[in-house]
């Protein structure tokens, strides 16, 4: 199957592209920035999107989704952040979310759940972060144990993003095997009203409609059915939750990086000194050259991995989704520094939307998982390297 | 209902426009996509089908590139498409557009429709013409340019708005209707749609199909010529004036020497 993958899109995906990319250019960059700035959340454009199906184009039709994969919502997420008004949710709520729950929830977990995902009216946060464990799965700390009708989860999160705006968060703890006793991790869904769970934003120096949080877990009684699928199949719903996550981010980053670039393009194109445009020079006109090379190689591993993944091949995904998040990262970094530099002191200007953009690009090198870590991944996985932690 | 709604396909009004060397519109070098004023009258059609019982079909005359405009109609939501694709075709004016139209509208109707919706004009040609004229070739009422609409009792009734006044028209059906850009907020294809035509039926129909002589259309036997054309000039640059504490008395001489005061 892998061999068989094609290098473009098809025509379907490049539809969607071209009506995402209308409908998000009734929001935009203004409105993204205003809601950011005033403290208020992006509830509307993220309302609309769900009813036009655009959040839920990854979730089975059976449920009231798009029945499409991964690539058709990285690509949502791509035109929607080309747009200046990125969803952050996208990348946790259907991507890793809705991913675990379809592919490992009971029939009942199913029914309950999916359904929101596909209209965009259920959100749903993903807490794996943790203050002493970072992402690594191995060294969690929060804990559930069993109850007569359910479980205990004890524990705390950190980094967790729009704990505020969703009804639930997909917690990764850890539970005690049956058969062996040790400690394997294990998903459970948490609402976000139930006793003994707490958050507290982290003020971020970060421009954008969603928050982080502290997340407190204490004592939350939850019923048998929180855990989702089995208990067995913890480490499989991780990593099938969380190769969407680096296709998604990486689309999300490319799509900034786009953005960054057309608008340095264009800057180049019409500010002139000296009588030509700066774009004539070289020592402008390369560097955006090379920025566009940057950024469509990472487009098309990001669009590589989603297809290994849609086609069920999920260790060559899981490379290439890793590649791809590396690439994308560093052409969405890269680009908005150049665009910076290219407009001057105009590019700190508000005015010119690209100074919100240095924050949001240095992100995309630390979340959801960071260049190093991706790094490790390579040298590990891809080259036989001895593993350094 | 069964609804024809008729659709045209233009060049990107974005893109730099220009003409062939036979002094037609030039659609090779210029990608093309439906004609936006009539993603009101899809838009329409769809809503009106949604509504009640109904099929919504596209037609368009046009050269093979034209499979866009009726594809994306077909995404956001139509049942079945029709394309008249014929090299006789190429050239033709509106009368001649009209003729076409009017036949495909009937044999895709299978006799007389009940409503056939357009938009108000084409983003290229704007001429706005070709709703008149096919009502009257069809031999149905005519009502244009609405801004509102509604089917209730074997009519269709709405409104038509003007700078100074508004006009409620009404018609018995069948009819034809143009619609403006007023009429609705037309949807974004969703994913669902985008799939779903995938596997809709188009037609594809030569002039021959239509019983149409090839006589009657095309460049040759249209009522207008083409001489020679001419790019807009570019924008002068306007005058400025700095204010040196007199920019009020400058601003007055201004508007004095346009005789606006």
């Amino acid at each position: 199957m892998a061999d068989q993958i094609p290098f473009t899109e098809t025509e379907e995906r490049q539809a969607l592209r071209k009506s995402v990319a209308a409908f998000a250019s009734k929001y935009g960059e203004d409105y993204w920035l205003e809601q950011a700035r005033a403290g208020k959340k992006t509830d509307e454009l993220w309302a609309d999107a769900g009813k036009q199906g655009f959040l839920g184009v990854a979730v089975p039709e059976e449920y009231g989704g798009g029945g499409g994969g991964i690539g058709d919502l990285a690509a949502v997420c791509e035109e929607l952040s080309a747009a200046g008004c990125p969803l952050l949710l996208m990348v946790v709520s259907p991507a890793i979310c809705g991913t675990i729950i379809a592919s490992y929830g009971t029939d009942e977990q199913k029914q309950r759940w999916l359904p929101g995902f596909a209209d965009g009216t259920r959100k749903m946060a993903f807490a794996i972060t943790e203050p002493d464990a970072g992402s690594n799965s191995h060294n969690i700390t929060t804990t559930a144990t069993r109850t007569d009708d359910g479980w205990t989860l004890n524990g705390g999160k950190v980094y967790i993003s729009g704990v505020d705006e969703v009804s639930d968060v997909l917690v990764v703890g850890r539970v005690e095997s049956a058969k062996t006793g040790k400690l394997r991790p294990a998903l459970f869904v948490v609402p976000t009203d139930a006793e003994g769970f707490s958050y507290n934003q982290i003020e971020m120096g970060i421009v954008g409609p969603e928050k982080q949080f502290v997340v407190h877990i204490d004592n939350v009684k939850l019923p048998a059915d929180a855990l989702v699928g089995s208990e067995d199949a913890g480490i499989d719903q991780l990593f099938a939750g969380l190769n969407p996550e680096r296709i998604m981010a990486a689309s999300s980053a490319t799509g900034m990086a786009r953005r960054a670039l057309e608008k340095a393009t264009s800057y180049a194109k019409e500010r002139e000194v000296w009588g030509v445009p700066i774009g004539q020079h070289q020592a402008v006109a390369h560097p955006l050259a090379q920025s566009y090379v940057e950024i469509n190689m990472a487009r098309l591993m990001t669009q590589r991995a989603a297809a290994l993944y849609e086609a069920g091949e999920y260790l060559l995904a899981g490379e290439s989704a890793n590649m791809a998040k590396y690439a994308a990262a560093e052409a969405a970094c890269t680009t908005v520094d150049r665009a910076v530099q290219v407009h001057g002191g105009n590019g700190l200007a508000d005015e010119y939307g690209l100074v919100h953009m240095v924050g949001a690009s240095r992100l995309t090198r630390i979340a959801p998982v960071s260049r190093e870590m991706a790094l490790n991944f390579v040298a590990q996985f891809s080259l036989g390297l001895p593993k350094s932690y | 209902m069964n609804i024809v709604v008729c659709v045209k396909y233009v060049p990107d009004a974005q893109a730099d426009r220009t003409f062939s060397q036979d002094n037609t519109t030039d659609r090779t070098n210029v990608d093309g996509l439906l004609s936006e004023l009539d993603e009101y009258a899809v838009e329409e059609a769809l809503k009106l089908a949604e509504a009640g019982e109904g099929e919504v079909t596209v037609v368009t005359v046009g050269p093979d590139g034209a499979a866009e405009a009726i594809k994306k109609a077909l995404q956001m939501g139509a049942d079945k498409g029709v394309h008249v694709l014929d090299d006789a075709i190429h050239g033709s004016d509106a009368p001649a557009t009209s003729l076409v139209l009017a036949e495909a509208v009937k044999k895709a109707a299978g006799g007389s429709p009940e409503l056939v919706l357009m938009g108000l004009a084409s983003t290229d040609g704007t001429m706005s013409v070709v709703p008149a004229m096919l009502a009257e070739r069809l031999g149905l009422p005519q009502i244009t340019q609405l801004s509102s609409l509604e089917i209730a009792d074997g009519k269709v009734t709405g409104r038509r708005d003007s700078d100074a006044a508004s006009d409620t028209l009404e018609a018995p059906l069948p009819a034809v209707v143009s619609v403006t850009d007023q009429i609705n907020e037309p949807r974004y294809p969703s994913f669902k749609g985008i799939m779903a035509a995938k596997k809709k039926p188009v037609e594809t129909w030569s002039l021959a199909d239509l019983g149409v002589d090839a006589g009657q259309v095309g460049l040759e036997s249209a009522w207008t010529k083409v001489e020679s054309f001419t790019a807009r000039p570019p924008r002068e640059q306007g005058e400025i004036v700095t204010d040196e504490g007199d920019g009020g008395t400058k601003l007055a001489e201004f508007l004095a020497k346009a005789k606006l005061i």
